[in-house]
């Protein structure tokens, strides 16, 4: 079944819609949203309320429904790539 | 008998006004702090200042003129000597109090002895790279080391407390990303080939708030307080100037955890 979920740019605040089926994992929407906001290479996770979200997980395991939100947060790894802020 | 002037006379007067704040245990635990750069540095001042003893410090890398503007305990002299960090920090800190000890390691983590790991009541992580990261993630959580791992980029920070077996792992959080990030620097690096790594932006203000929150969270871990750590992750934004402390759950199938059970 395909759903539609709002992915949320931690960084700007802007958001896009994503179609995904419930076999999609969440590291495939952060390279989803990470390819479309043309982040710079670099570590990025994915938040839902007070969740940090596995990279393993899938949609269904999630839980996440036709409307729901995830926010993709950059991770910080200290000596890598240039700021997010 | 009480004598005037007293509560002034004693170095640690303010710090036992904090009821959980056991400087007896604060004093006793064995600290084994990673990279001695801008975290490391802040680190380090914290720690002593909070009345930590023993002290071990690693990093492989000398000082540069770029670290001076966020590492407190660092020198101009030091950059143009191209002194080794760790052995600078160690001597600062015996400036900041004496009775310190810091044992300086000058070498890669991955070349510390197996029994450093389990020698120490907690691990600070003050690295800048995944792979040392995940390295020392292993090792403590092997030993059942308590690791508090903090990362900066720019105005951004993170914390991330584990504490073995109980909680997740740095490693559960993981994803493709962080994947990639190392794989392109695997890709890239060898005999012949250098890989251009650019530098980071990185200043004090976040820098000093997320070691901050790292040594509190050791204190707590030394004084019995592990019910009071962050639970998981703290991600910091010093823009909007927000925290957001985030639950993680266990990988299923992350190495660490499948060998531990």
């Amino acid at each position: 079944m395909t759903i539609k979920v709002k992915v949320r740019n931690a960084e700007t605040g802007s958001t896009v819609d994503m179609e995904m089926e419930n076999e999609n994992t969440m590291s495939e929407i952060v390279q989803g949203a990470a390819g479309y906001w043309k982040k710079e290479a670099g570590a990025y996770v994915l938040r839902r309320g007070k969740k940090l979200l596995r990279g393993s997980q899938t949609v269904l395991e999630v839980g996440l429904k036709d409307d729901d939100e995830v926010e993709l947060i950059p991770d910080p790894e200290g000596g890598y790539r240039a700021p997010p802020f | 008998m009480i004598r005037a002037g007293d509560e002034d006379g004693d170095r640690w007067d303010r710090s036992r006004r904090i009821r959980w704040l056991d400087m007896e245990r604060v004093q006793a635990g064995r600290y084994l702090v990673l990279g001695a750069g801008a975290l490391g540095n802040e680190a380090i001042k914290d720690l002593v200042l909070a009345g930590a003893r023993n002290i071990t410090l690693v990093d492989m890398d000398h000082v540069v003129r770029s670290n001076l503007n966020r590492c407190v305990l660092f020198r101009e002299g030091d950059s143009a000597g191209k002194r080794w960090k760790a052995e600078v920090v160690a001597e600062r800190a015996s400036d900041l109090d004496p009775e310190v000890r810091v044992r300086a390691v000058v070498g890669r983590i991955e070349q510390l002895e197996d029994r450093e790991w389990k020698e120490h009541d907690v691990v600070l992580g003050c690295l800048d790279n995944i792979a040392a990261r995940l390295h020392a993630n292993a090792h403590a959580y092997y030993r059942g080391t308590p690791y508090i791992d903090g990362g900066t980029d720019g105005f951004a920070g993170r914390v991330q407390v584990i504490v073995p077996p109980s909680t997740p792992c740095l490693q559960c959080g993981l994803n493709k990303s962080h994947y990639k990030v190392m794989e392109k620097r695997y890709s890239c690096t060898g005999s012949e080939i250098t890989y251009f790594r650019p530098s980071m932006a990185a200043e004090i203000t976040t820098t000093s708030i997320v070691a901050a929150v790292q040594v509190r969270e050791a204190l707590k871990i030394v004084c019995g307080r592990k019910d009071a750590v962050i639970r998981n992750v703290v991600h910091y934004n010093g823009v909007r100037n927000s925290w957001d402390e985030l639950e993680m759950s266990i990988e299923p199938s992350c190495p660490l955890h499948v060998s531990h059970s």
